[in-house]
């Protein structure tokens, strides 16, 4: 026990209390201090004998034996490991429906949300506190979202809405032409954004030769326009246009994001457009289904000059060939590889076969050492695999994959996929407190989870202090 | 087997001439130089290679063949040819002995292969099913393949006994036949097995099928006693006739040398061995069984380990002796039979090798070697006149001499392969 | 030319067979079908005023560019994928890729008239849907073949790349001949009438419009538009036919309106071997077909291994394809595309020339399919599509080494798993051997999709097989 340490921790507890949150007596309100045996960050190596200091749902602090103030209620738990909770970044466990059209980049899983699912609850038993939900379909599905498995409401679950458009590409004419003819569309709407903002300068232009007029000319145009606003009362207050105008009320949010500083609103995106939009603005990113090394090929050749943001998800067939794209040298490819992208890519933990042979092949292994960020996904999504996760997991180690690439494949990984990986996915000071806490090695086969605390609070285990 | 060398001396040749009539080595006969009598019909075959596949591989460029009543009387380099004989002058062929096939189904119609009501037909004989000269058998003379062991086919455990004849192209039965029965066919993987409810679902069904008939003969050998019915079963089990067995597989294969070859001592030649049998190469290599491979070459899917595998090769590397090569016509053409050979060739196999696998080794694994399978003094005049190697598609047969006599040739019959 | 009587129509045709002549010499040109994809990547780079050059350089082997021509020791040179020059002190640029085949020999490419499977499952928009790491690919490579027909298309395999490999597309144009469908045949005659009359009317027309304004266009109505594509060269008449009479209508349909239709089976072709060269058609032969003859008529008929020689003499191009055109791994060897090499070594057995063989599968498909001007022989200016070999090509132990498409090692024997332990390269590493200890495979496995019922589903049932037959069949 440092001094110094001492010192402050004290202070900052202090300061917490001047924060005016009360210091309870229960679980879940107030400090907790876990004491454990071993905390595997992921991002910061393994700490022995950690401390971790929970409140308000946050890691408020974590660090190798950190005295605790007397007052903090304490769990002492030596022989523990806790890591942080596990990250299922692309699922379907407890959602049901079937997919739709091809074509629905509109359609949203958070949509399909209910939070009284069975088996979606159940996965946070299994050390899985964060989930990537996505709509059920082929072509172009729709939106992924990020959430908790459990909340009271929909809405308590979400933790970002959307986190990535599902693409499934296929080595097709449909499958390319979908995406070539999406973008297509953009660059229309990106022409029609151009007219739009040429004709409104025009105009603004016009109105200040007849500055001084009273009567407006707000020349009405057709619904999915704004009306214009040539009276400057009208341009402070960007809200005042959009009643009346039902197309305009959709595209009310983007028209808020898009507006520029002197209140140029510009028309909304159709809703098959409007995920292609944010994909070519960078704000929103594609999670590409791939099936084999050929359909990599096709995807970048689909894509063509677009520079949008991407993740790859990789289904793992027993012979799959997906290795001969994992790096541009080593087949001396004329585009780049999926590891040179540095992208994440989503797969289960499962080890293959070189086509034709009985040998052994772990991909996830060579996907990380081609430089791809790995996330994991459960072999095939049903409980039984959730409940097996880190076994397979383990398989993978021992065919050779480092544990720091498996941990953070269950982990921090899929989080930063997700789009909230600041939130969740490590042991950090000020992420959610989403952890899971373990009698041994996680990577062991008798291991067993002891407790999961979601958000702070214990969602599975007896603990008691 | 012995190797031969050139006897100088008149005092020599006189004494191999008496021991010659009771060798049965073929080998050690010495050449026939006289001039043809009256009454004796003589060919002299001039060629600019003869690949005469004998013990020590001789090949005389040019040479010559006499051909004296159907019987090779010498072949050797180039001299000169005593009075009487015909001479063919083929300075641009090679000569190659005829092929030997093991494994054949043409010799009848063409649809009846099985008969499998039985799963045992301890009796029946292909040789009654035989259409002499068929169109199946002509351009197998035409494709060099002069002899032929017809069997029936694998639809039960022992399909019966084949034939051996010769592939002339005008022939009768007597004048095709050379014996029969020839041999006994047995099947033991995968085409036998029934399905019917009845005994033969399984590999060890399937054996103690054959073991009950096998424990019969041997019984009755010890006895001396004997049953039409199980006659030739029984000369199988006392070594007079060869038994060739369909088997495959690295269950099969092996399986099927322990019951036949090590188990029950018979003159077994083991055909096919296909998918991953060769797995099992050094022990099969180590029991002495004589292994027929054919007509599946080569095997990827069943051995799993990513590479083409030529089967061929295979055994020979674990040191297969008098490996032989088989159509089983017609899965692959008869008159494909070099092929075969060609491409066990491509996928490891030493060639020459190859050339004796469809002739010297078939011949002598069915104890044949006396009469048929290369050129050699003393034996049958089966001879195949070539543009080229015998084992190269590209090489046309321009003519096939059977025990003597033209059977086919190009130039007057047309070009039937 | 609105009406011709007999003797001008002769005269017409006369001029067509000889104005094809010049076409056929220069190899091919035919006009806008070609689909010239550039060299430049897809992205959009800007090309740069002095374009990148990515040299390479094949040394020290026999070259044999199909052309007739042998360069023993030879330098072969290609600038970004096309051949640059072949002979000897050639300079080669210090950064270029080089490889050593001395003790080789150079082949052209070979092109495989046509395929299933080797560019992956499907079988049409190859742009969008090939697969460049198929494994039937490379066993394609490994047989020598660089370039196949698919389909009306004709496709490179280019491995590890989409970009750039279909050559030719909407080359064929299939048509029915058949003696059991009268009807079909005169129907098919009755559309190359009405397309004749309609081009005769059109040309017309285009020559009197200079001067009259006003002149309506003829009416293209009832006009086949397809064989209007063929008359006007812009499409290849393909009829699938064996029987005698049916290869004689086609051929007096195909003198009669003026066109060169490919012909595939052929197989009673060498009966009118004569007939067929006249009527400029281009057959496409498997040597080893076997059709017994009809022996109700008295004359020559049924399959011929002298088939090829026979029509190569008459002046008919003969195209080699074998039995079964995808790829047969089940055990039987000889009769898939991956031994297509073989295949003409029985048309040279039945007398065809082995230049005329080697050139039955590169230059002559190549001409079919339009393509000549780019594969089917190592001449300046062509793509760098070369195999380098262990030895005659035709002859039945040769491997391909290498295999090089558009100036990039597509495929090195030792690199694959498939033949690299079949007398392996000297300086390779020492072939791998089968561990003393490895099992045989599990029997219960469930066989794997890909490999047998793959290559089943390329139409090769077990061959000829009569009753029974005889082989050993697994249970799958």
């Amino acid at each position: 026990m440092l001094r110094s340490q001492s010192i402050l921790f004290g202070a900052s507890t202090a300061l917490l209390a001047l924060a005016g949150e009360p210091l309870a007596a229960s679980f879940g309100n107030g400090p907790l201090a876990i004491r454990v045996g071993r905390a595997e960050t992921v991002t910061k190596g393994v700490i022995e004998n950690a401390v971790i200091l929970v409140e308000d749902g946050k890691i408020v602090t974590i660090g190798e034996d950190l005295p605790v103030e007397r007052g903090v209620q304490v769990i002492d738990r030596p022989q523990w490991t806790v890591m942080p909770g596990m990250v299922s970044s692309y699922t379907r466990i407890g959602l049901d429906s079937e997919g739709g059209d091809d074509m629905s980049p509109d359609v949203k899983a958070s949509d399909e949300l209910w939070p009284k699912s069975r088996d979606m609850r159940k996965v946070v038993d299994y050390g899985f506190t964060t989930l990537g939900v996505y709509p059920a379909g082929n072509g172009i599905p729709g939106l992924a979202a990020a959430i908790r498995p459990r909340g009271e409401t929909v809405a308590e679950m979400i933790l970002k809405d959307p986190a990535y458009l599902k693409i499934v590409m296929r080595s097709d004419s449909a499958s390319k032409k979908r995406i070539r003819d999406a973008f297509a569309k953009v660059d229309e709407y990106e022409e029609k954004v151009k007219k739009a903002r040429e004709k409104w300068d025009k105009d603004k232009d016009k109105d200040k030769d007849k500055k001084g007029k009273k009567d407006e000319k707000p020349a009405e145009k057709p619904a999915e326009k704004p009306a214009e606003k040539t009276d400057e009362k009208k341009m402070a207050d960007p809200d005042a246009q959009d009643v009346g105008s039902e197309a305009a009320q959709e595209g009310k949010t983007d028209a808020k994001d898009e507006k520029k500083a002197d209140g140029f609103v510009p028309p909304a995106p159709d809703d098959k457009s409007r995920s292609f939009v944010e994909m070519r603005a960078k704000k929103l990113r594609a999670l590409v289904t791939l099936a084999g090394a050929a359909d990599w090929l096709h995807w970048l050749d689909a894509l063509g000059k677009e520079t949008i943001g991407f993740d790859v998800r990789l289904v793992l067939n027993q012979d799959s060939d997906i290795y001969f794209v994992f790096d541009k040298k080593t087949y001396d490819l004329d585009a780049d590889g999926i590891g040179d992208r540095k992208v994440h890519a989503v797969v289960e933990p499962v080890l293959t076969f070189t086509p034709h042979t009985r040998r052994l092949r772990n991909l996830p292994m060579e996907l990380a050492q081609a430089g791809a960020k790995v996330c994991f996904t459960p072999r095939t999504d049903n409980l039984d695999n959730y409940k097996e996760f880190l076994g397979h997991v383990s398989e993978l180690i021992g065919a050779g994959m480092t544990r720091d690439v498996a941990l953070r494949a269950l982990t921090q990984n899929g989080a930063d996929l997700l789009g909230v990986g600041d939130r969740v996915g490590s042991l950090e000071k000020g992420k959610d407190a989403n952890l899971v806490f373990l009698d041994g090695d996680p990577f062991q086969p008798a291991t067993r989870i002891q407790a999961v605390m979601l958000d702070g609070r214990f969602v599975f285990g007896e603990v008691d202090s | 087997m012995h190797t031969s060398r050139t006897i100088p001396t008149f005092a020599a040749t006189a004494f191999l001439a008496c021991v010659a009539a009771f060798s049965s080595c073929a080998s050690s006969r010495s050449a026939d130089l006289s001039e043809l009598a009256p009454g004796d019909e003589g060919v002299a075959i001039r060629c600019g290679r003869v690949l005469t596949v004998d013990e020590d591989d001789r090949i005389h460029g040019p040479g010559l063949i006499l051909v004296k009543n159907g019987r090779i009387a010498y072949v050797g380099p180039e001299r000169d040819i005593p009075a009487g004989y015909a001479v063919a002058e083929h300075p641009d062929l090679w000569a190659a002995p005829g092929m030997v096939e093991l494994h054949a189904h043409v010799q009848g119609s063409g649809g009846d292969i099985n008969d499998m009501v039985y799963p045992v037909n301890a009796d029946l004989r292909a040789s009654a099913g035989m259409v002499p000269s068929n169109p199946a058998i002509r351009r197998a003379c035409a494709g060099g393949v002069t002899t032929l062991f017809g069997i029936p086919g694998s639809g039960t455990s022992i399909g019966g006994f084949g034939v051996i004849f010769k592939a002339k192209t005008k022939a009768t039965y007597d004048e095709a036949v050379v014996r029969d029965p020839g041999g006994m066919k047995v099947a033991q993987s995968y085409n036998p097995e029934r399905r019917a409810g009845d005994l033969g679902a399984t590999r060890a069904g399937l054996a103690w099928i054959l073991e009950q008939y096998n424990e019969e003969a041997r019984a009755m050998n010890r006895e001396g006693t004997s049953t039409p019915m199980l006659e030739n079963l029984q000369k199988v089990h006392a070594r007079e006739l060869p038994v060739l067995i369909h088997s495959a597989g690295s269950d099969g294969y092996p399986a099927a040398a322990r019951m036949w070859h090590v188990g029950n001592g018979t003159r077994a030649v083991l055909s096919h061995g296909c998918f991953d049998a060769h797995l099992t190469a050094p022990w099969l290599v180590k029991t002495g069984v004589p292994l027929n491979v054919g007509p599946r070459e080569i095997d990827f899917a069943s051995t799993r380990d990513g590479r083409i595998t030529g089967i061929a090769a295979r055994y020979l590397e674990a040191g297969a002796k008098d490996l032989s090569l088989c159509t089983d016509s017609p899965v692959v053409p008869q008159e494909e039979l070099f092929l075969q050979g060609a491409v066990a060739a491509r996928y490891g196999a030493d060639s020459y090798t190859m050339l004796r696998a469809v002739t010297i080794a078939p011949a002598r694994v069915f104890g044949l070697e006396d009469r048929l399978g290369s050129l050699e003094v003393g034996k049958d005049a089966d001879i195949v006149l070539r543009t080229g190697d015998p084992l190269d598609p590209r090489s046309r047969v321009e003519r096939v001499y059977i025990d003597g006599r033209v059977e086919y040739d190009r130039r007057q019959d047309g070009q039937w392969f | 030319m609105i009406q011709l009587d007999l003797t001008r129509r002769l005269a017409l045709v006369a001029t067509l067979a000889v104005s094809a002549l010049p076409v056929l010499a220069q190899d091919g040109e035919k006009p806008a079908e070609t689909k010239e994809k550039p060299a430049e990547p897809a992205d959009g780079e800007k090309k740069k005023e002095d374009e990148e050059e990515r040299w390479f350089a094949i040394q020290n082997g026999d070259v044999y560019t199909g052309t007739g021509e042998v360069l023993r020791g030879a330098t072969l040179l290609a600038k970004n994928g096309k051949i640059h020059s072949i002979g000897y002190d050639l300079y080669v640029p210090p950064d270029a890729k080089t490889l050593d085949a001395k003790g080789f020999r150079l082949y052209p490419g070979l092109v495989a008239i046509s395929s299933q499977g080797l560019l992956g499952n499907a079988s049409s928009d190859f742009d969008d849907t090939i697969d460049p790491f198929n494994s039937r690919m490379i066993l394609a490579l490994g047989t020598g073949i660089t370039t196949t027909g698919a389909g009306t298309a004709a496709v490179k395999l280019k491995r590890f790349s989409v970009d750039g490999a279909v050559v030719n597309e909407k080359i064929f144009s299939s048509f029915s001949w058949s003696n059991s469908n009268p009807r079909v045949k005169g129907e098919l005659r009755d559309k190359f009438v009405a397309a004749t009359n309609y081009l005769r009317e059109y040309r017309e027309w285009q020559r009197k419009v200079k001067d009259d304004k006003t002149l309506a266009e003829p009416n293209k109505r009832g006009v086949d538009n397809t064989v209007l594509a063929v008359l006007q060269g812009e499409q290849t008449a393909k009829f699938v036919s064996n029987d005698r009479d049916e290869l004689l209508g086609i051929a007096h349909l195909a003198q009669e309106f003026g066109f060169r239709p490919v012909i595939e089976g052929c197989q009673e072709g060498w009966t009118i071997a004569d007939e067929l060269g006249r009527a400029g058609v281009r057959a496409i032969i498997t040597p080893r077909d076997r059709r017994a003859k009809d022996e109700r008529q008295v004359l020559a008929g049924g399959a011929s291994i002298e088939n090829a020689a026979i029509l190569h003499r008459a002046g008919v191009p003969v195209a080699i394809t074998p039995a079964s055109e995808g790829v047969d791994l089940s055990g039987l060897v000889g009769r898939d595309i991956m031994h297509l090499p073989l295949e003409p070594g029985f048309a040279v057995r039945g007398g065809l020339p082995e230049r005329a063989a080697l050139e039955s599968i590169t230059i002559v498909p190549a001409r079919i399919l339009g393509i000549s001007h780019r594969v089917g022989s190592l001449e300046i200016g062509k793509d760098c599509d070369v195999i380098v070999t262990d030895g005659d090509v035709l002859h039945y132990k040769t491997f391909v080494q290498w295999a090089v498409v558009d100036g990039k090692v597509a495929y090195d024997k030792e690199k694959e798993l498939f033949f690299a332990h079949i007398r392996p390269r000297p300086e390779a590493a020492a072939p791998k051997k089968i561990d003393a200890g490895e099992t045989p495979p599990d029997p219960d496995a469930k066989p794997d999709e890909t490999d047998e019922d793959v290559e089943k589903k390329d139409g090769e049932d077990e061959p000829e097989e009569k009753g029974d037959g005889d082989e050993p069949k697994k249970d799958r």
